[in-house]
């Protein structure tokens, strides 16, 4: 109920307010998408990509 | 709760007692016998009561629903008067089909109404990242691929070039010369009085490294390639029309209207090396 209210006084009540927040959470869903789907990826594939195997072929695995 | 929705539903409404009077005087009442007379004056001492209404007017009649009192006319009172004592109010119910729909009710107006914003935010979130993605993806079909990108630079081992010597390679079909120079042709270069030539440059403006002056051996009058070390500057000489181009690439002599033109360049140190484009 307090949080309802809280969320619309905050998100809702202007429609500027409103809008700006819709993008500014697009744009955070954007980030944090595609680095979820990274993590998701990497994790997925460990031991198989060439970063994982790397230290195994070239001396000194740090510098490029 | 039920006691008081049990009261609600029983209502009860006064009903006007005619809608209109004919011409005649006689109260428009369709359904009624309007043959009926009232009694005539000479049966008037059998008559009775003086106040009964006349049978027009009313009264009551057994229906399924029980005893009921119709009222037809508004009869002026004859003889006494007398308070009506029987109304002819009908119970009535409010809308007895619609069913009890509380169950369904928001149990809160301002949680309902934050859940339908937080609804329509949602779904315009997920719809703005869509078409971001979308021109986003679109935008990228456009700039050049990674193989072009690859193609369009060339790296240059600086180490191979000795000072005071040419080396010519080939860069997007293009020849570039470049000169290591020895600190004497630096310093001659510097000296020029740059304001007066015909394509006023400094030599600063035209090398990164002063060492290291990098140019496109394309001359700018039609576009044959110069020859190195020659010329009456000590620079570029180009043999097909004659002009002559000083050790800083800038134009001196002859036809061509621009100095020697100087691509983009870097120097890598860690490693030695230049990357042109």
């Amino acid at each position: 109920m307090g949080f309802a209210t809280a969320f619309y006084n905050t998100f809702a009540k202007r429609n500027s307010v409103y809008v700006t927040s819709i993008f500014a959470g697009a744009f955070a869903f954007g980030i944090g998408f595609d680095v979820g789907v990274s993590n998701l990826w990497d994790s997925w594939n460990r031991g198989k990509q060439w970063k994982d195997i790397r230290h195994k072929y070239v001396e000194g695995g740090d510098s490029e | 709760m039920a006691a008081a929705s049990l009261q609600a539903a029983k209502k009860y409404a006064t009903l006007p007692p005619t809608v209109r009077t004919l011409a005649s005087g006689v109260p428009n009442a369709p359904s009624i016998n309007l043959s009926a007379r009232a009694q005539d004056a000479h049966h008037h001492g059998h008559a009775g009561r003086s106040d009964v209404p006349p049978k027009w007017a009313g009264g009551y009649q057994l229906s399924s629903s029980g005893l009921v009192n119709k009222s037809f006319a508004t009869v002026p009172a004859t003889g006494v008067f007398q308070q009506r004592t029987m109304h002819i109010s009908a119970p009535r119910r409010d809308a007895p089909e619609v069913p009890d729909l509380s169950a369904y009710q928001a149990s809160s107006a301002s949680s309902n109404r934050a859940l339908s914003y937080f609804v329509i935010g949602s779904m315009g979130v997920l719809s703005a990242s869509v078409a971001k993605s979308s021109v986003t993806e679109f935008l990228g079909t456009m700039s050049a691929s990674a193989d072009v990108l690859a193609l369009a630079k060339v790296e240059v081992e600086l180490a191979s070039i000795p000072e005071g010597k040419n080396a010519i390679i080939k860069w997007r079909g293009k020849p570039v010369f470049i000169r290591h120079r020895t600190q004497g042709e630096v310093d001659e270069a510097r000296q020029v009085d740059w304001k007066g030539l015909r394509d006023p440059q400094p030599d600063e403006a035209r090398v990164k490294k002063p060492e290291w002056l990098v140019m496109l051996g394309v001359c700018t009058h039609l576009g044959c390639v110069p020859i190195g070390e020659s010329g009456d500057f000590g620079g570029w000489f180009c043999p097909c029309h004659g002009s002559h181009y000083d050790i800083s690439g800038r134009i001196r002599k002859g036809p061509a209207p621009l100095n020697l033109e100087v691509p983009a360049h870097d120097f890598n140190e860690a490693e030695g090396k230049l990357i042109i484009g």
